[in-house]
């Protein structure tokens, strides 16, 4: 089993002296490459800091974070955002996509980012949208889709460049469930042909169901897991 | 991010917020407006005084003048020491003036100098009247005629213009009766000049006792003691667009025939033969070198000398104050839109939180951030400098064939003249200003932290 993240005692505290507040306390964590994985507990366990932490754009208080055997501590800021273009994507449960641009435009931010040359740039964004059923509306402002298909945008937008990481910060939490339920059949999907690896934050235990690997988070620590490893240090 | 992919993102953001785009734009376009109108009106004014200067001068001729109040220098508040051979002149507010003069003995040292060519006195002489069989007299002024002056000929021409020949302008021809400028062709005309009476025709009319005895009469006698001079009409000359102001009705006469005007008027007073100003023409003197070998050997022997370049220049800069006034105006209200961009950016800023946040999750850099924000600002400049400078161009092209005709400036005048690379010049100016303006808030884009950014609750 080849691992791509690896959280090696990693503590995140947030204020000091009186105010200090400990959000992740000595959290170790291995996620196997291409797995899928659900991090899940109650509002203000920690979730979204872990993930953030994950993904180089929060750093801890102490402890380490090893993605594809790199250190994500010793990246310079230039390296890590080059790191982050290259190798990991997000979709969060607001969507965040650009209203008043075409879906094309949308898709195409982290081609130009990542600065992907300009003529292989259409047919991955074509790609892209196709993958999630998006193709007619290529040229469709993303105001004017529904909510479903807005997420759907997004996780285009996650895959355009293949990363090796999708983050998903609770995807379906602005849907019902029976869009919810379609959005996460298709990262699902995605996974299963891209080979990345899934990391999705959720306190909806349905989604957790479906994922291979499930981390349970309480008050800033990980209390149980299943399908991988972890440590668990008392406090 | 490319610095391509940048303008465009952020020629997008631009499209999306129009409404406060286009009013922080207009403000710029305001001054932006009035710097590219008082540019063309620069260029138009310059180009002007550079049409009236060579219209009127020899490029290498120099003006020479023995007294430094003439061009305008010295101290005009402190008594000067008496030299017998100042004559008077008339300043503008109609005080007599005693002012030092070029003599002939200056005409003689000057002709000496190295690099001079030839020497030309200018002189104007206030004549009492022209007139002609049959009409009333009218008022004139006589002036050597400068082969250099270039006037347009209504009929007629200066082919052979020597002895006593005329160039009389259009504005005579009805009050000397003449049908037409063709008509006035060869004709004759009586020019009456003031004439002092001399020692010896004094000392006649005392012998045969008819100089008056009453002091008033004496004084009367002697004022009105003239000589008239018949002048054979050789050119009408169109009333002139690019003369020197005051000039346009002067009568040219060659040059040794206003000499001997002059003369007469000046025989026995102490402004005889002597000139406020003279014209030397310097050998080769279109070389600027040469032309300013000779002025330094003129000014060592004491002269003042002013080039025409220099006449051109002290033209051109009053006309410059005049137009840094105006565009001090457009530079204050392009100030002014400064500080509307800074406000828009920071609205921007302030809106896009979430697309910051994201864009920089996705890994996009600090710097391109910052980019992407002062880039947006520049395009705002852009529109800003576009709009104003095209309304300027338009209103300005609309209006100048109604300018021309109100200034007289004559056909083919234009006070506006637009000049491409100036209005490109200024529109650049622009986009750098507000990309400097969009500094301050591209900073607080770039230095955004995504996390709080990207916060839902
Ligand atoms: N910048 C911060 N300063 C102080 N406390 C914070 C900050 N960010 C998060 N926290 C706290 O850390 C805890 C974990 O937050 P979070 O990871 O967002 O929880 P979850 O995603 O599981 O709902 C919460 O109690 C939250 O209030
Ligand atoms: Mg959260």
């Amino acid at each position: 089993m080849v691992i791509m993240i690896k959280v090696d005692n990693v503590t995140k505290t947030y204020g000091k002296g009186e105010n200090l507040f400990t959000a992740l306390y000595k959290v170790s964590l291995e996620i196997p490459t291409a797995s899928t994985n659900a991090i899940v507990g109650k509002s203000g366990s920690g979730k979204s800091t872990l993930m953030h932490i994950m993904s180089g754009l929060d750093h801890p208080s102490s402890g380490e974070v090893i993605i594809d055997g790199k250190a994500l501590g010793e990246f310079k800021p230039k390296q890590m955002d080059a790191f982050r273009a290259e190798e990991m994507s997000f979709i969060f449960q607001a969507f965040f996509i650009e209203a008043n641009q075409t879906c094309y435009q949308n898709v195409m931010l982290p081609l130009e980012i990542a600065r992907v040359p300009k003529r292989d740039r259409a047919k991955k964004v074509k790609a892209a949208l196709t993958a999630v059923g998006l193709e007619d509306k290529i040229d469709s402002l993303a105001n004017n889709l529904s909510g479903g298909q807005k997420q759907r945008l997004a996780i285009a937008r996650a895959i355009v460049n293949k990363p090796k990481i999708i983050f998903a910060d609770e995807p379906t939490g602005n849907l019902d469930s029976a869009t919810g339920e379609m959005i996460i059949k298709l990262l699902f999907d995605l996974n299963k042909k891209l080979k990345c690896t899934l990391v999705v934050v959720t306190h909806d235990p349905e989604i957790a169901e479906h994922c291979k690997n499930k981390i349970e988070m309480k008050d800033g620590e990980i209390i149980s897991t299943t399908g991988i490893k972890h440590k668990r240090l008392g406090k | 991010m490319s610095i391509r992919d940048i303008i465009r993102r952020s020629g997008r953001s631009i499209k999306s917020a129009k409404g406060r785009t286009i009013l922080t734009a207009l403000a710029i376009a305001v001054g932006t407006f009035a710097l590219t109108l008082t540019l063309a009106a620069s260029n138009g004014a310059t180009a002007f005084v550079n049409k009236i200067i060579k219209d009127n001068f020899d490029p290498s001729e120099l003006f020479v003048a023995a007294d430094e109040s003439l061009f305008g220098q010295g101290n005009t508040t402190k008594p000067r020491e008496y030299d017998p051979s100042f004559g008077t002149s008339t300043t503008n507010a109609g005080a007599s003036r005693q002012i030092k003069r070029i003599t002939q003995e200056d005409i003689d040292k000057i002709k000496k100098v190295d690099g001079v060519e030839s020497v030309r006195e200018q002189i104007a002489v206030s004549a009492r009247y022209i007139t002609r069989e049959g009409e009333k007299k009218y008022v004139a002024t006589v002036a050597a005629y400068n082969p250099a002056q270039k006037p347009e000929f209504l009929a007629g021409n200066v082919n052979d213009f020597e002895g006593k020949k005329i160039i009389l302008p259009e504005g005579y021809l009805q009050d000397l009766g003449f049908d037409s400028a063709q008509d006035a062709i060869g004709k004759n005309v009586e020019i009456v000049v003031p004439k002092t009476l001399t020692a010896e025709e004094l000392r006649a009319q005392l012998l045969k006792g008819t100089l008056p005895t009453n002091a008033d009469q004496l004084a009367q006698a002697t004022d009105n003691n003239s000589e008239a001079i018949q002048f054979n009409i050789a050119a009408v000359s169109k009333k002139p667009i690019t003369s020197q102001p005051g000039t346009e009705l002067y009568i040219y006469t060659p040059g040794d025939e206003a000499k001997a005007l002059n003369d007469i008027t000046t025989q026995g007073t102490a402004n005889y033969q002597k000139y406020n100003f003279v014209l030397v023409k310097v050998a080769g003197g279109t070389d600027d070198n040469k032309l300013k070998a000779t002025q330094q050997k003129l000014k060592d022997l004491g002269f003042q000398v002013r080039s025409v370049e220099e006449t051109q220049e002290f033209l051109t800069n009053i006309i410059g104050v005049l137009q840094g006034i105006v565009a001090g105006f457009g530079f204050i209200a392009i100030i002014a839109s400064v500080f509307g961009i800074i406000n828009t950016m920071y609205i921007s800023v302030l809106q896009r939180t979430r697309e910051i946040g994201l864009m920089k999750a996705l890994g996009m850099r600090k710097r391109d951030i910052g980019r992407l924000f002062r880039f947006e600002a520049g395009w705002i400049g852009f529109l800003g400098g576009a709009i104003g400078s095209l309304a300027a161009i338009v209103l300005g092209s609309l209006l100048n064939p109604w300018i021309t005709k109100q200034l007289d400036l004559g056909a083919g005048n234009n006070l506006l003249i637009f000049k491409p690379i100036q209005v490109a010049g200024l529109v650049l100016a622009l986009i750098i200003i507000s990309v400097l303006a969009g500094w301050l808030p591209s900073r607080k884009a770039a230095k955004l932290d995504p996390i709080e950014a990207l916060r839902t609750e």
